[in-house]
C-alpha cells in the first residue's frame, strides 16, 4: 500500500464524518434553492479535498484520481451539495496544463470551446452545474486540432438557469469571443476533452449514492413492519436489496475502474466502461430502492429522492450509460470478432 | 465507510503476458476441429483427450505444491490460463472439478496418502472428479440430505441417492457428502465427505437426459458400496463446513460470467457483414462488453482478497449473482442484433452455439447455488432477516 493510499483513505474518513455531521435535509434543500453552502465548503477546503488533484507544487495535495476516489464516493454517499466533483475535475485539469488554480470552487464543461486565431473563444454547454456559485469555468478549447484548457472568469460568460432533475443550481453556458483569463496547452486530452474525467467523477459518485441508498433500505427493512414482521424478512424484499447491493458494488467497481485508467492516460476508455456500467446501476438501483421504500419513499419530505433524483440526473451527465455503451461497442464493431477478447483481457 | 463491500482492486502484472499467449497458441491448434456446438458446452464440456494436452502443458494443479505434481505457479497465473480457456469454450469437464474443488479440497483437508494418490493422476488430467451434493429431496436446502454412510468394520457403507451430479457417468471419482451421524435435529451437522471411486460395486449411475437432447447430468444410487476407511475426507461430522467453505472461489471464479462468451465473435461478425452495425448493436455490445468488464475486475479482485487470506464470500456471491445473469441474456442479446433463422443450422458456428446456449442458460442460475439462494446469502450478510 503506497503513502498516498493511506493518505486517500484518511482524507476519505474525514470527508465522511464531515459530511455525515453536517449535511442534512435542510441544507439540501437551501441549496436546491439556490443558495451556496458557503460553511460546508470551507470546511471541505480545510480538510485538503478540494485540492486533491492539483500537484503538490502548486499549492494541493497531488494525489491521484485512484487515491482520490474513496473521498469523492463518500461525499456521492452523502449528496454533498457542494462542487466537490467538479472542482476536483478542474483543479486536475489546471494542474496538468500548468495553470495557476484559483481556488475556491470551480466549474467545468464537458464541452469543447472553439479558440479563434486572436486567442479569443466561442461557444456553449447547454447545461453546467454550479457556474453561478463559482469564480471561473474551465473547459477544453480547440484550434486547428490543437488542444487547450482554458480558465474563464464567470463575468465573461452568459448564463441563462436551466433547470434539472437534481436541482442543483446550473445554467447554459455561452461564450462569445473572450479571451479566457489563463490558456495552455493539453496535449494529454483525447478528443472528448474533459468529458472523460467528468464521467468517472460521476460515476463514482453515483457509487456512493447507491452505496447510500443500500444502507437506507438495510435499515428500513429491519424496521419497517407489515403483516406483524420487519419487511425484510420477506423474501421478495430480501431479494430487492440483494439487487440493489449487487448494483452499488458493480458501481463501486465500475468508478474506482474509471479512476485507474485516468491515472494511467486510458480515461476515455475507463469512463466508456465505467459510465456505462454505472449508468446501467443507477437505474436498476433506483428501481429497487423505490419499491422497497414504498409511497414513502416518494413523498418530498422523505429524504430517498435526494439521492435518486441524482442517480436520474448524474446518469445522464457527461454522457449517458448509452451514449458510453454506443462508443465502447462502435470500437468493438471496428475489429473483427476474434479481436474481442484480446481487446478485454490484452 | 458507507458500502459494505470491498473490492480493491488487482492487476494482472504484463509478466503474464507470455503465458496468455501460449495458452492463445494451444487452444488455436487444440481448437481447430471445435464446433459451435461443441464449444457452447464450454467447462462443462468432457473430453479427456484435451485434459491430458492441457495437464501436460502444466496447467492443471498449477497452484499446487510440486511434491504432489503441481507447478506451484501463482493464483494469477492460473486465472490466466483459465480465461483464455474459457474465451475459445475450451471442454474443460475431465478436469476441471478436480482442479477447481477436489484438488484444493484435499491438499487443504487430504491426509497425505490421498493427496500422493489423487493430486499426481488430477495433474495429468487422468482423474477426473464429480461432485455429489444435491439429492432427489435436498435441492436447495442442501442441508436436508439423506444418504447414509455407516460405520463398518474397515470403512463405511453408503446408501442412497445422489443427482444432477454433472459428468458422473464420465468420472472416475466423487467427493461426495453423506450423512454419518447427529440426531437430524440441526441438520448442518453429522455430516461427512467421501473420496469415493465410481467404479466402486452397488453404485448405479443413470444419466438424465436434460432439455438439451444430451445427458450432461446423472443420478447415481448407492446400494451399499462400501469405501474403506482412509476414504474419508477431513473430519468426521464436519462436511457441511468443509463443502461451503471454498464456495467463495468457485463462485467467483470466470466460469461464473464467461460461459457465453464465445458466442460474441462470431455475432460481431455477422454484425460486421451486414455492414458495420447500427447505434442499437454498437449500444447494445457496448454495455455488454462494459458488462464483462466490470465483472472481470470484480473477480480479480476476489482472487486477490483470497490470494491474501481473506475469505470474501458476500462478494464472490455478488459476481456470481451478476455473472449469471450477465450470461443469460446473452442469447437474447443475439437474437436482437442479428436475424438468426428460426433453424438450427448445423456446421454453422453462430447458429450451433445460439441453439445450444439458448438451450442451455437456464441451468445458469441452478448450478452452484441458485439465484435465489445466492440473493438469501447477500441479504443475510446486509443484516437482514
Amino acid at each position: 500500500m503506497s503513502n498516498e493510499q493511506t493518505i486517500g483513505d484518511l482524507l476519505a474518513e474525514q470527508v465522511d464524518r464531515l459530511l455525515g455531521r453536517e449535511v442534512t435535509r435542510e441544507r439540501l434543500i437551501a441549496v436546491e434553492d439556490g443558495s451556496f453552502d458557503q460553511g460546508l465548503w470551507q470546511a471541505l477546503e480545510e480538510l485538503g479535498i478540494t485540492l486533491a488533484l492539483v500537484p503538490e507544487d502548486a499549492g494541493g495535495v497531488g494525489l491521484g484520481w485512484e487515491d482520490a476516489e474513496p473521498a469523492l464516493r463518500a461525499a456521492g454517499s452523502w449528496a454533498a451539495p457542494v462542487p466537490l466533483a467538479e472542482t476536483l475535475v478542474a483543479g486536475w485539469a489546471l494542474g496538468l496544463a500548468g495553470i495557476d488554480n484559483p481556488g475556491g470552487p470551480l466549474a467545468v464543461s464537458d464541452l469543447i470551446f472553439q479558440l479563434d486565431h486572436q486567442g479569443r473563444l466561442s461557444g456553449e454547454d447547454g447545461l453546467v452545474p454550479w457556474i453561478g456559485h463559482c469564480s471561473h469555468l474551465v473547459a477544453l478549447a480547440e484550434r486547428g486540432g490543437e488542444r487547450f484548457i482554458a480558465l474563464i472568469p464567470r463575468d465573461d460568460l452568459q448564463l441563462t438557469a436551466v433547470e434539472t432533475l437534481a436541482r442543483i443550481p446550473s445554467a447554459r453556458v455561452v461564450v462569445s469571443g473572450f479571451a479566457p483569463a489563463a490558456l495552455a496547452p493539453a496535449p494529454f486530452a483525447g478528443e472528448l476533452g474533459l468529458k472523460p474525467a467528468l464521467a468517472a467523477a460521476r460515476a463514482v459518485q453515483m457509487a456512493g449514492i447507491l452505496d447510500r441508498l443500500l444502507a437506507l433500505c438495510v435499515d428500513y427493512g429491519n424496521t419497517r413492519e407489515q403483516f406483524g414482521k420487519p419487511i425484510g424478512k420477506f423474501q421478495a424484499i430480501q431479494h430487492l436489496i440483494a439487487d440493489l447491493a449487487a448494483q452499488a458494488a458493480a458501481a463501486q467497481v465500475a468508478g474506482l475502474y474509471a479512476c485507474r485508467q485516468l491515472d494511467r492516460g486510458n480515461g476515455e476508455h475507463g469512463a466508456a466502461v465505467a459510465k456505462a456500467r454505472a449508468g446501467q446501476a443507477a437505474s436498476r438501483g433506483a428501481e429497487s430502492a423505490h419499491q422497497v421504500f414504498g409511497a414513502i419513499g416518494f413523498t418530498d419530505e422523505h429524504i430517498l429522492h435526494y439521492y435518486s433524483r441524482r442517480l436520474w440526473q448524474w446518469r445522464d451527465e457527461a454522457g449517458s450509460e448509452h451514449w458510453w455503451a454506443e462508443r465502447l461497442g462502435r470500437q468493438v464493431l471496428a475489429a473483427p470478432g476474434a479481436q474481442l477478447w484480446p481487446a478485454i483481457a490484452g | 465507510m458507507t458500502s459494505p463491500f470491498s473490492f480493491k482492486p488487482l492487476e494482472l502484472p504484463a509478466a503474464l503476458q507470455p503465458l496468455r499467449q501460449r495458452v492463445r497458441d494451444f487452444l488455436a491448434e487444440a481448437g481447430r476441429d471445435w464446433s459451435g456446438w461443441k464449444v457452447g458446452h464450454s467447462w462443462t464440456g468432457f473430453d479427456r483427450d484435451f485434459s491430458r494436452a492441457v495437464g501436460a502443458e502444466g496447467w492443471i494443479g498449477m497452484t499446487w505444491p510440486k511434491q504432489y505434481g503441481g507447478g506451484e505457479r501463482s493464483h494469477l497465473e492460473r486465472y490466466v490460463v483459465v480465461e483464455e480457456m474459457l474465451a475459445v469454450g475450451a471442454p474443460l469437464g475431465a478436469h476441471w472439478f478436480g482442479d477447481r474443488q477436489s484438488g484444493p479440497l484435499l491438499l487443504r483437508l487430504g491426509t497425505e496418502q490421498q493427496r500422493q494418490r489423487f493430486l499426481p493422476e488430477i495433474v495429468k488430467g487422468e482423474a477426473s472428479f464429480c461432485i455429489g451434493l444435491s439429492e432427489p429431496n435436498a435441492g436447495s436446502d442442501l442441508a436436508a440430505i439423506k444418504s447414509r454412510a455407516n460405520k463398518v468394520d474397515g470403512g463405511w457403507r453408503l446408501t442412497g441417492t445422489k443427482i444432477w451430479t454433472t459428468n458422473g457417468h464420465l468420472s472416475d471419482f466423487m467427493i461426495g457428502l453423506f450423512r454419518t451421524g447427529g440426531d437430524g435435529k440441526v441438520k448442518h451437522e453429522g455430516l461427512s465427505q467421501f473420496l469415493i471411486d465410481m467404479r466402486s460395486s452397488g453404485i448405479d449411475v443413470r444419466p438424465i437426459r436434460d432439455l438439451t437432447g444430451e445427458a450432461h447430468f446423472n443420478e447415481i444410487f448407492f446400494d451399499d458400496v462400501f469405501v474403506p476407511a482412509d476414504m474419508l475426507v477431513g473430519v468426521e461430522g464436519d462436511g457441511w463446513n468443509q463443502a461451503t467453505s471454498e464456495l467463495a472461489f468457485e463462485r467467483s471464479q470466470p466460469d461464473r460470467f464467461m460461459s457465453c462468451f464465445p458466442v460474441l465473435p462470431p455475432l460481431i461478425d455477422e454484425i460486421r457483414q451486414g455492414g458495420d452495425g447500427d447505434r442499437l448493436a454498437a449500444r447494445r455490445l457496448g454495455a455488454t462488453v462494459a458488462d464483462l468488464v466490470i465483472l472481470r475486475e470484480m473477480s480479480l479482485s476476489v482472487l486477490g482478497q483470497l490470494a491474501e487470506g481473506h475469505a470474501p464470500a458476500r462478494e464472490a456471491a455478488l459476481v456470481k449473482d451478476l455473472g449469471n445473469s450477465h450470461e443469460q441474456q446473452i442469447p437474447n442479446l443475439v437474437r436482437e442484433l442479428s436475424d438468426c433463422p428460426a433453424t438450427l443450422a448445423r456446421g454453422n458456428r453462430l447458429s450451433e452455439l445460439q441453439g445450444f446456449l439458448t438451450q442451455n442458460v437456464p441451468s445458469y442460475s441452478l448450478r452452484g447455488g441458485t439465484r435465489e439462494i445466492l440473493k438469501g446469502i447477500i441479504a443475510k450478510g446486509l443484516g437482514l432477516r
